[in-house]
This record gives C-alpha cells, sequence and structure tokens, in this order.
C-alpha cells in the first residue's frame, strides 16, 4: 500500500535501531523489560507445566510396564541372523593373508566377544540336557553352559589367529535372543557359498546345530548370565596368490516356525556376507 | 490528460513509424511492445475512416436504411442482429480452460510435490537398472504424491471455476439496457441487442449503448474520459463540427457516459466495430493491483481463501448484497467510515403522513407499524372537514385492480405527497373514491411552484346541494387567504392567539423535518347552484375569507430496519455520516429518528440554545453532533473539515453537491478511515471510486455509479451494507482461525526432525506421514472454518486497522508455535515413546540410538530387554511410531479445530451447529485409521497397523488444548484490555 514511499538506508538503520532499543519507551526489541519479564515467565511456567505433564504421562506409562518381559513381542515374532565381527562397513570383510594387522582387528573383537565362553567365566552356569527347550518357572533362572570346545578350530584356542592367517578365516554366526521364543524341530544354521565352488565352507558345531536348551531366553534382567549359542562358520579359500573374493550365505534351517525368507527383511533368519582375502 | 488518447494513438503516425524500431544489439522487451502498440494503432487509425458525421440526417437515413423518426421494423432488427451478431465486445482471449486446470495441477506447491514423485520414479528406475530386486517404496510414494497432487488439483480448479462462475453470474445480475425506437416504439432492450441503425434515446446516467450519429440533442454532455482522457465532460449536438470523428460533436462512443441531457442518436457501429470495440485490445491490459488481503493471502493457503470468499460472496448476494470483486468483501469488513445517502438508502423514497394538526393540538399518526388497520381516529368535526379536504382536494389516485392489496402497498399516481394524504384517508376516514363520487369536481387549480396552493371546488350532491371551494398549500399561503378557523366544528374568526398556536405548529412539525401542508375551505353561497361554469383563469367566484382548518404534515419515513443497523454500526466502532442534498432540518431529523444523532447528543447550536450563550462559546467538546451546510463546506480548508471530521462523532452534510462527496470521502481517508460511501447519480461515481467500497444502488442507481462501484445494494437498503460489513469480519475472523488451525500442525510436524537430529532418536515423524497431514487430514477441517458462523462479538469490536492488525501477527504465531502447537508436540512424542518402551525401547535407551538404529548391517541391535532386532524389524516399530504419531496429531487436531472455532466466545456459547466441522472431525479420523488400518497401506506409504490403546495416548493431551484454551478465552472476556487479551488475542 505504501511501496511507493521508499526509505532511505539510513531511515532504515534508524529505524531499526529504534526497535533494537528504543529510549523513550524503553522498549527493547519492541518490549518493555516489564513485558520481557511476564511474557518470559508466561512461558517458563507453561513449558514447565508442559513438561511437568509430559513427565507425569510418561511415569503413569513406565508404571504399566514390566521390568522383565517387554508388553508387546509381536514385533519380532521370528530371530534375524548375525554375524560376528562385524565389519565396518556393509558385512565385507577384506584382509590379507600375509599382512597380520589387517585381520588384527577382527581377532580381538573374536577374543573379546568370547570372553564369556571361556571356561573360567562359565564355571557358575548350569550344565543343561541336550536336546531339549529348557524351560524354567523362576524365580530364579539359570543360564546353560557353551563350550568353547563346540567351535573346535574356530574356538581360538588351537588357533588364537582365528584361521586368518592360514587363509581359512572363521565368522561366528549367531541367532537373535528374542524373549520366549521356542525353536521347533531342530534348528541349525546351514551356510552356502553363492557362486564359488572350489572353496571348502566347515561349520562348527558340527552341521551348524543350535541345541534347543538354549532357549527359551528369559531377558537380560531375569536371565544373567546367559549365553547365546553361537555358530563357526570357516572358509577355507583356495590357497592360491591371486586375490579371493566369495559370498557366503547362511540361513536357519530345519526348524517351522524360524522364519529364513522375507521379501523386505534381508537378515530374518539369514544372513549373507563377502569375504575378499588378498595375498 | 488531457488529449491523453489523441497523443499516443495520433501522434505516432505523423512520425515516421518506421524509424522507432532502432536495431540495438539486444531490443528490450519494452521496446517491442511499444512497435505491437503502434501497430495497433497505426491499423486502428487506417479503420478510423468513418464519415457519419459528414453526412446528412438523409444520407444517414438511406445508408442505415432506416426511417429516423419511427426506427427499425421488429424483423429487421432481428435480421441484423443475426448478420452482425450481437452487441457487445469479444472477450479478450480468457485463459483457455486446460491451462487455467494445468496452472492449478503444476502451479507452486504442486510443482515441488511433482519433483518429489519424479524423484522418487527417478530412484526406483535406477534401483530397477542396478539392483535385482528393489524395494517398492519409491514407486509407491511417487504414485502416491501423483495422485494427491492430482487431486487436490482438481479440487482447487473446481473450486477456482466455481467462484469465477459465481462471479461471472452477478455481473450478469445487472444486466445494461438501452432505449430504442423500433416501429415507433420506445422500448428498453437489452445492449447486446442493438442493432446497426437502431433509434436510441440516451439520458443523463446512461452508458452510451453504441456508436451513435445524433440526430436531436438536448442539453446533452458525455463523458469521454475513457476513450480520450479527456476529463472535462463533453458537450454534443447534431451539427457537424470536427473532420475526426473523435473530435466533432455529433458523435457519441459505445461505453462512454451520458453526464447529462437526453439525445437521440442512430447506431453506426456496435460491438468489436465501435471505436472503443477496436481499441479494446490496448486498454485491456490494464490489471488493477493487488488488495491488501490478496497480497497477504498469497502466502497462506488460497484454496481455503478462494473457498471463503466465493462462500460470503453467494451468502451475501442472498442478503442483497452483489459483490462486484471479491476482495472488497474483506475490505468492508474493515470499514470504519459509511458515508451513506440519505433518500431511499435511509429514508423507504415516499411519503406518509406523520402528524396532524387541528383545534390547537397536534396530533400523532401511527407510522411505525404496516399500517394496515386505521391509523387515526378521532370525533371531532374538524377531522371530518380536513379528511374531506385532503380527499377530495387531491389529484392522485389508485391504480386499478389492487383492491386486494392492502392500502399502504398500493401504487398510485400522482406526486408522493398527495398520494400519502390518498391513502392516509383511505385508510383512516372512509373510502376517497365514494366520497369523490359524492362530491365532483367542477372546477380546480392544480399546484404549482408560485401558487404554492392547490385549489379544487366540489358540488355536493347531498341534500344541500351547493358547491364547496376547498384548498391546500404551504401553510403560511394558506393562512393568507383565511378569515376563521375551525375549532371542533365551529367557526371562529381568526385571531392573534390562533395565529401564534398555528405558527408554533409550523415551526414544531417543520423541526421535525416534515413536509407541513396547510388545508382551508369556503362554502360557496347556494347562488352558485349546480352547473355554475366556474373559470379558474378569470376567477368568477370568492376566493378569500376562507375557513382554515388544520395542517397536516408528512415525511419520507427510514426504512423500519435502519435504526437497528445504525446502532449496529455504532457499536462496531462505524462511524456513520449522513451526506445528503436534503433541507439541514430534514436531514437532521431523518438522522435523529435513524439514530445518526443519538437522543442525547446535541449540536453546537442546541447547546448555545440550552445554556442561552452564543454559537462561538460553545465548547467544541460539548457538541458531539453537528450539521454541516454544504455552502459552509464549500469555504472549508481541508484542515478545517478535518477537524470536524475528528471532533464529531456524529454528523449530517446537508445541502451537499455530489462533488462535496468526495472532499468528504477524502477527508475521512485523510484520518485513516476506511470509508464505504454509497451513491447513485453519475456525479457520484468519482466518489464512488475514491471510496474503499463504493457501493451502488441497484434500484435508483445509473449505469455509471454501478460500473463504479465494487458493491450494488439490490434493495437500496441501508442495513445491507451493514450485513456486509459483517459478513466482511467474519470472512477475516475465518480466515484468521483456518491459518491459525493450519499453522498450528507444523510444530509437531517439525520438532520430529530436531529432536531425531539433537536427542539422536529414531525419527518420529516422517516425510510420508507429514504430507498425509499436510495434503489430508488438515485439509477439510480447514475449509470448514469457512463455514464457521459470527461469534457473538463480532458487530460489537472496532474495525480492524489494515495497518496494525494483519491477517497473520505475532499473537497468532505465538498461540499456533508457541502454545498449541508445543502441546501438541508433547502429546505426539508421549506417543511414540509409548510405542518404542511398549516394544523394548525404553526412553533413556533411545537417546543417541540413531547412529546404531540407522545402520543397515548392525542386524542385532539390542533393546533394553536384551532382545536383538534386525534393521528391518527395528524400522517397522519406528514406522509404528510415526503412523500413531500422525494420529495423534489428527486426535489433538480435533480439539485444535474446535478451540480455532472461536477467538473470544467460549465454544459451548458458540455451539457445533456447524455441520461441515463435524463431517471434517469425522474426515479426518477416518482418513487417518483408513491409512493406519488398510492392507498394503505397510508397502505403499509405510504406515501400520496401530494397537488401540495407542489412540487413546493423545487424549489427555486434546482435553488439555481445549481446557487450556477455554481457560484464555475465559480470561479473554472477563477482563478486556488484560494482560492475556495483549499477548494471545490474535
Amino acid at each position: 500500500m505504501t511501496k511507493n514511499e521508499k526509505k532511505s538506508l539510513n531511515q532504515c538503520l534508524a529505524e531499526w535501531k529504534l526497535f533494537i532499543y528504543n529510549p523513550t519507551t524503553g522498549e527493547f526489541l519492541g518490549r518493555t523489560a516489564k513485558s520481557w519479564g511476564l511474557i518470559l515467565l508466561f512461558y517458563l511456567v507453561f513449558y514447565g507445566f508442559l513438561a511437568a505433564l509430559f513427565s507425569f504421562t510418561m511415569w503413569v506409562m513406565l508404571q504399566t510396564l514390566n521390568d522383565e518381559v517387554p508388553k508387546y513381542r509381536d514385533q519380532i515374532p521370528s530371530p534375524g541372523l548375525m554375524v560376528f565381527p562385524k565389519p565396518v562397513t556393509a558385512l565385507e570383510y577384506t584382509f590379507s593373508v600375509s599382512d597380520p594387522t589387517s585381520y588384527a582387528g577382527y581377532i580381538a573383537d573374536l577374543k573379546k566377544f568370547l570372553k564369556p565362553y571361556t571356561l573360567e567365566e562359565q564355571k557358575n552356569l548350569t550344565t543343561c540336557p541336550d536336546g531339549a527347550l529348557f524351560e524354567q518357572k523362576g524365580p530364579v533362572y539359570v543360564a546353560c553352559q557353551f563350550p568353547l570346545l563346540l567351535l573346535q578350530a574356530c574356538s581360538g584356542m588351537s588357533d588364537p589367529d582365528f584361521g586368518y592367517s592360514k587363509g581359512k578365516p572363521c565368522i561366528l554366526v549367531k541367532m537373535n535372543r528374542i524373549i520366549g521364543l521356542k525353536p521347533e524341530g531342530v534348528p541349525r544354521i546351514d551356510c552356502v557359498l553363492k557362486n564359488e565352488d572350489q572353496t571348502n565352507i566347515t561349520t562348527y558345531p558340527h552341521n551348524g546345530m543350535i541345541d534347543l536348551k538354549y532357549f527359551p531366553y528369559y531377558g537380560k534382567k531375569l536371565h544373567v548370565g546367559y549365553l547365546q549359542p553361537l555358530v563357526a562358520v570357516q572358509v577355507t579359500l583356495a590357497p592360491s596368490s591371486a586375490e579371493k573374493e566369495v559370498t557366503v550365505e547362511c540361513k536357519i534351517d530345519g526348524s517351522p516356525n524360524l522364519k529364513s525368507q522375507d521379501d523386505r527383511d534381508k537378515f530374518l533368519g539369514r544372513v549373507m556376507f563377502k569375504i575378499t582375502a588378498h595375498a | 490528460m488531457e488529449l491523453g488518447w489523441k497523443k499516443r494513438a495520433v501522434a505516432p503516425m505523423e512520425q515516421n513509424p518506421r524509424q522507432i524500431p532502432i536495431k540495438g544489439p539486444k531490443p528490450s522487451k519494452k521496446k517491442m511492445k511499444r512497435q505491437k502498440k503502434e501497430r495497433d494503432t497505426e491499423e486502428l487509425k487506417k479503420e478510423m475512416v468513418m464519415d457519419d458525421h459528414k453526412l446528412t440526417l438523409e444520407e444517414l437515413s438511406t445508408k442505415y436504411s432506416v426511417n429516423l423518426t419511427t426506427g427499425h421494423s421488429h424483423q429487421r432488427a432481428k435480421e441484423i442482429l443475426i448478420r452482425d451478431g450481437p452487441n457487445t465486445l469479444t472477450p479478450p482471449p480468457t485463459t483457455p480452460e486446460w491451462v487455467k486446470f494445468c496452472k492449478q495441477l503444476f502451479g507452486g506447491f504442486s510443482l515441488l510435490l511433482w519433483t518429489g514423485a519424479i524423484l522418487c520414479s527417478v530412484t526406483y528406475g535406477i534401483q530397477i537398472y542396478f539392483r535385482e530386486e528393489p524395494a517398492k517404496d519409491n514407486l509407491y510414494l511417487s504414485i502416491v504424491l501423483a495422485v494427491v497432487v492430482v487431486i487436490t488439483g482438481c479440487f482447487s480448479y473446481y473450486q477456482e471455476a466455481k467462484s469465477s462462475k459465481i462471479m461471472e453470474s452477478f455481473k450478469n445480475m445487472v444486466p445494461q439496457q438501452a432505449l430504442v425506437i423500433r416501429e415507433g416504439e420506445k422500448m428498453q432492450i437489452n445492449v447486446q441487442d442493438v442493432v446497426l441503425g437502431d433509434l436510441v434515446e440516451i439520458k443523463g446516467g446512461d452508458r452510451i449503448p453504441a456508436d451513435l450519429r445524433l440526430i436531436s440533442a438536448r442539453g446533452c454532455k458525455v463523458d469521454n474520459s475513457s476513450l480520450t482522457g479527456e476529463s472535462e465532460p463533453q458537450s454534443r449536438c447534431t451539427d457537424f463540427t470536427h473532420e475526426n470523428p473523435l473530435e466533432t460533436r455529433n458523435i457519441c462512443f459505445f461505453s462512454t457516459n451520458c453526464v447529462e441531457g437526453t439525445a437521440r442518436g442512430v447506431v453506426i457501429a456496435t460491438g468489436d466495430s465501435t471505436v472503443m470495440g477496436r481499441i479494446a485490445s490496448l486498454t485491456s491490459g490494464l490489471e488493477s493491483g493487488q488488495t491488501p488481503i490478496a497480497a497477504e493471502i498469497e502466502h497462506f493457503i488460497r484454496l481455503i481463501t478462494v473457498v471463503c470468499l466465493t462462500l460470503t460472496a453467494k451468502r451475501m448476494a442472498r442478503k442483497n448484497c452483489l459483490v462486484k470483486n471479491l476482495e472488497a468483501v474483506e475490505t468492508l469488513g474493515s470499514t470504519s467510515v459509511i458515508c451513506s445517502d440519505k433518500t431511499g438508502t435511509l429514508t423507504q423514497n415516499r411519503m406518509i403522513v406523520a402528524h396532524m394538526w387541528f383545534d390547537e393540538t397536534t396530533y400523532e399518526v401511527d407510522t411505525s407499524k404496516e399500517q394496515t388497520g386505521k391509523t387515526f381516529a378521532n370525533n371531532s368535526d374538524t377531522w371530518f372537514t380536513l379528511a374531506q379536504i385532503a380527499g377530495l382536494c387531491n389529484r392522485a389516485d389508485f391504480k386499478p385492480h389492487q383492491e386486494t392489496l392492502p392500502i399502504a402497498k398500493r401504487a398510485t399516481t400522482g406526486d408522493a405527497s398527495e398520494s400519502a394524504l390518498l391513502k392516509f384517508i383511505e385508510q383512516s376516514f372512509s373510502s376517497v373514491t365514494e366520497m369523490r363520487k359524492k362530491n365532483p369536481k367542477v372546477a380546480e387549480i392544480p399546484f404549482n411552484s408560485t401558487n404554492k396552493y392547490q385549489m379544487s371546488i366540489h358540488f355536493r350532491e347531498d341534500s344541500s346541494q351547493t358547491h364547496v371551494l376547498m384548498m391546500k398549500g404551504a401553510p403560511e399561503r394558506i393562512l393568507e387567504f383565511c378569515s376563521t378557523f375551525l375549532l371542533h366544528g365551529q367557526e371562529y374568526s381568526m385571531d392573534d392567539e390562533l395565529k401564534e398556536a398555528f405558527q408554533n405548529a409550523c415551526l414544531e412539525l417543520g423541526g421535525l423535518g416534515e413536509r407541513v401542508l396547510g388545508f382551508c375551505f369556503l362554502n360557496l353561497p347556494s347562488s352558485f347552484s349546480k352547473g355554475f361554469p366556474f373559470n379558474t383563469d378569470e376567477i368568477n367566484f370568492p376566493m378569500d375569507n376562507l375557513c382554515f382548518v388544520g395542517l397536516i404534515s408528512m415525511i419520507d419515513p427510514p426504512r423500519t430496519t435502519v435504526p437497528e443497523a445504525v446502532n449496529m454500526c455504532r457499536s462496531a466502532g462505524i462511524k456513520v455520516i449522513m451526506v445528503t442534498g436534503d433541507h439541514p432540518i430534514t436531514a437532521k431529523a431523518i438522522a435523529q429518528r435513524v439514530g445518526i444523532i443519538s437522543e442525547n447528543t446535541e449540536t453546537a447550536e442546541e447547546v448555545a440554545a440550552r445554556l442561552r450563550i452564543p454559537v462561538s462559546k460553545v465548547n467544541p467538546s460539548d457538541a458531539k453532533a453537528i450539521v454541516v451546510h454544504g455552502s459552509e463546506l464549500k469555504d472549508l480548508h481541508s484542515e478545517q473539515l478535518d477537524q470536524i471530521l475528528r471532533n464529531h462523532t456524529e454528523i449530517v452534510f446537508a445541502r451537499t453537491s455530489p462533488q462535496q462527496k468526495l472532499i468528504i470521502v477524502e477527508g475521512c481517508q485523510r484520518l485513516g478511515a476506511i470509508v464505504a460511501v454509497t451513491g447513485d447519480g453519475v456525479n457520484d461515481s468519482p466518489a464512488l471510486k475514491k471510496a474503499d467500497i463504493g457501493i451502488a444502488m441497484g434500484i435508483s442507481g445509473s449505469d455509471v455509479s454501478k460500473q463504479a462501484a465494487d458493491m450494488i445494494l439490490l434493495d437500496d437498503n441501508f442495513a445491507s451494507i451493514v450485513t456486509g460489513v459483517e459478513e466482511g469480519r467474519l470472512i477475516f475472523d475465518n480466515l484468521k482461525k483456518s491459518i491459525m488451525y493450519t499453522l498450528t500442525s507444523n510444530i509437531p510436524e517439525i520438532t520430529p526432525f530436531l529432536l531425531f537430529i539433537v536427542l539422536g532418536i529414531p525419527l518420529p515423524l516422517g516425510t510420508i506421514t507429514i504430507l498425509c497431514i499436510d495434503l489430508g487430514t488438515d485439509m477439510v477441517p480447514a475449509i470448514s472454518l469457512a463455514y464457521e458462523s459470527a461469534e457473538s462479538d463480532i458487530m460489537k469490536r472496532r474495525p480492524r486497522n489494515p495497518k496494525m492488525d494483519k491477517l497473520v501477527n505475532h499473537r497468532l504465531i505465538a498461540m499456533a508455535y508457541g502454545q498449541i502447537g508445543m502441546i501438541q508436540a508433547v502429546a505426539g512424542f508421549f506417543t511414540y515413546f509409548v510405542i518404542m518402551a511398549e516394544n523394548g525401547f525404553r526412553p533413556m535407551d533411545l537417546l543417541g540410538i540413531r547412529l546404531y538404529w540407522e545402520d543397515k548391517f548392525l542386524n542385532d541391535l539390542e533393546d533394553s530387554y536384551g532382545q536383538q532386532w534386525t534393521y528391518e524389524q527395528r524400522k517397522v516399530v519406528e514406522f509404528t511410531c510415526q503412523t500413531a504419531f500422525f494420529v495423534t496429531i489428527v486426535l489433538v487436531q480435533w480439539a485444535d479445530l474446535i478451540v480455532s472455532k472461536t477467538r473470544r466466545n467460549s465454544v459451548f456459547q458458540q455451539g457445533m451447529r456447524n455441520k461441515i466441522l463435524i463431517f471434517g472431525i469425522l474426515e479426518e479420523t477416518f482418513l487417518a485409521a483408513f491409512l493406519s488400518y488398510t492392507p498394503g497401506m505397510d508397502v505403499a506409504l509405510r504406515m501400520y497397523p496401530l494397537k488401540i490403546s495407542w489412540w487413546f495416548c493423545a487424549i489427555p493431551y486434546s482435553i488439555l488444548i481445549f481446557v487450556y484454551d477455554e481457560i484464555r478465552k475465559l480470561l479473554i472476556r472477563q477482563r478486556p484490555g488484560g494482560w492475556v487479551e495483549r499477548e494471545t488475542y490474535y
């Protein structure tokens, strides 16, 4: 409406200055000190009240929760499969047989991961009957032993390098923990090579068996010391100087209630990883 | 501007046009335009070869084969109409419908969405190319985006088309008429039916229906400013005065205006072949600037605005206000001064009897009601005599065949005062027709302005068989004829006492703004027997020493709805100024009756009279009312006028000319007021144009005034303006509410992303869900607020100051973003944390989890209970949370919608009668449920079904919003002007 009244730069500046501090009315940014005080007090009270209400509703909600078991478990009906150690980017293991520093990280990770599985750590755990679900009624829940020996060549006991120095890298495959999950049948982890046939693949324990005695899981709080059953995969790369690249796919097999095929979830009951070994 | 057209159109021809296109390296666009203009004017000049103005009348008659007294035959006119087509300008090439549609489909925000859709499908294409089995999300998202854009595009196109159709129909409701002579008969026809050779009659106030060659003219002046830019009216006659057809005086041009006088002419060009038609392409480029609201709303949802404005325009048309452009509705809402005419607008434009004075007593006639029964009853013989005179000495008569109508509604012949008397006597005394039959008129002298009386002689057909002379006229004139007076049926001789009483009565009634008539009679001696040849030119009968009977006064009564309307204006902070050509006394009386001057305010003169001090000594602050005479106004400086306008709340301008109206409007605008002006005459059009809202009268208004106005009152009623003001305010309020509602949900839409970054939690609300809110669930409720009815205070607050009270002010932003929006955001986060916690991720464990959460290869992420999640599994939880966040926003938007219904009143006062709003609530809820529960939505939009309990997480916060806002509004109502109002009343 008043576009024709062009303001000079100086006028503009003066107006801004007056807006920032107006000495006649004592207004700072268009408000007097009292006005600022009131509005800030109002928002302090308002947001304070809002925060209190939020905290209260959150508290009420947390009261309804159980410390041991989450309220809903329908979002994870079936476990995912995951490998260890986890490479930094993607699931691609790259190392050079001749260069120990290239796989030192993996070995360190493995050693750290397997620490709870050592005999000393497991001596307080129970020896459970094999081949059956180990259901407990509480109130004290005990954990079953997982003898590291089951992993044989990949246990790190006979070969502290987990085969990396020999071109036979070990990779652990584990099934995600899910509270109350009871696998049916005889679950095992079946690993196949995607593209190569000269390379060998070995799984420990034998046939990649997962014993049912490790199920069901009763949660972090109740099930103290619980050891997740592990399966080790050892890929024996053909001894040649050329660069080797193999893709391995592992799947849960033998249990009808554990899914291993999903369009969206590429890790539901299966896992795929790549090993690239330089000479 | 003088001769402006000539300069533009003719001057370039005198130069060599070929010199102008200088072949520079970069011919600017402006230059190209100029070249085009020159070409156009060149063509115009070529075709301007017109010789009709040089022809004699005989030649003209042969050229158009038309008889210059009887005009065309109907048959011939029809033939020519078929040959030449209707007399209208081909409308400038309007944007084709499909272009308009495309504009809706691809303009502005839609373009953004299209880009999104295209990017999505491109991504999908790339994924197909590089990966064997790509996720279909991108494909579905692009399809959904495209569908949303097409649907909203169609909807807004439909709305726009509907509103422009309504505006178009408004234009057609005020058709232009022309008076033509065909087969010797004068007839009103629509302008588009005027054909070449038609004889057309024009008079002051008309728009010229076609190019005319005048064949007779009486004091005719035309305003050619729209064609030549000459602002002075040009006189027109039949003589050929100039070679140039634009200069000669015997041609009138299509679409110019006749300002005064009358003329008759032959149509020499119609439609596009008229001079105006040929330069139409040059003038149609003129576009009016944006009105303030148009500029403001550009930033906000245009669609909602169009809906609001269209609705209001329709509603106003039902209440007899035609709005010529949509934004005028809103301007009307901010009106702070209305300058109104008196006659016809504030008054009914007819006369009724208001008072009588006889037997030395003033009697009031009941004028308030519909006047169906007897309005006056008295047993005095004087009254019988007075009624006889009023009925007999009266030339007015009822038109035939109206016996069934109530008397007050019957049409009459004769002038307004006589009709008033006729109706009054018919109603209160007896049938005038019978009275006249019994007392036939034998001679009469009609009223004229020098006599100032009317006389008639009647023969009494009863037993007396005598003549009686009756007379009515200006009171003082009548008194001069009288030597006796009638008191309770007895004649007494005239004395000073009666004369004084008479004077007082005259003054009293005159002071009420009424037109007073005196009545007297004389029984002629029996010597004037039946059949006596009374001669009114050379008077052969006595016409002095009459007997005075009484006075009857009449008034043009105010429209019944006006006092209430004026009162509403006053409480709405709108100043009503009366501007009239009438006498100051009449003007003031009407002003007092309609409340423009209220009961307890006084003018300076009245204060002076009361305190017995000279007018000059009156304290100006005591006199709130003033009646300004046109002659005083003429001598005032603009500062003095400003002072009058500023210092008086109740102002009447009497005896003003239309030019002075313009001065008054300008004065008000100088003081920062938004002025609405009513007008009907040709001369009012400058004031109508100058005013912020020009209001023309649909019945009495001239074509010119209707063109200049922004709004047309179909019933000429002042009260309709007030309705318009109310609607204008309502639309502004509703727009505010709608914007408030729409802005609020921005906060719960933005904060999730902020906290996603700052707190490192999984994203609580995604892009698709935001789009679902903005384009889906918020749409109908926001529009439904346009249907909200007014709050009770709408006409009790001051008009908005367009410079200060913006549509969107900092208080609205503070409310929407700082308060309600924050509550909504908190509600959303609460729902989010509930779902996360119930699925195993407790709030504390979520903080900072983002990097792990988003890692596609981390497929054993541990939750608070030791369970491990794959990427996809936790993403499903995340998307479920987003769906729940979305549903929560919908639920808190319920509360927001309900609190946005009112700005001051409680919702309990306002009620929930807005059906569209209830539909909106249901619609958004069903849409939310549909999006959440329809199978396949997980693939298409990544929205997942929710557990019923998660719907209730928002409820405490919805209640909080409602209660908080009700308390806020309660405080606003209870402490007007208090801190809460100053900080939160948007």
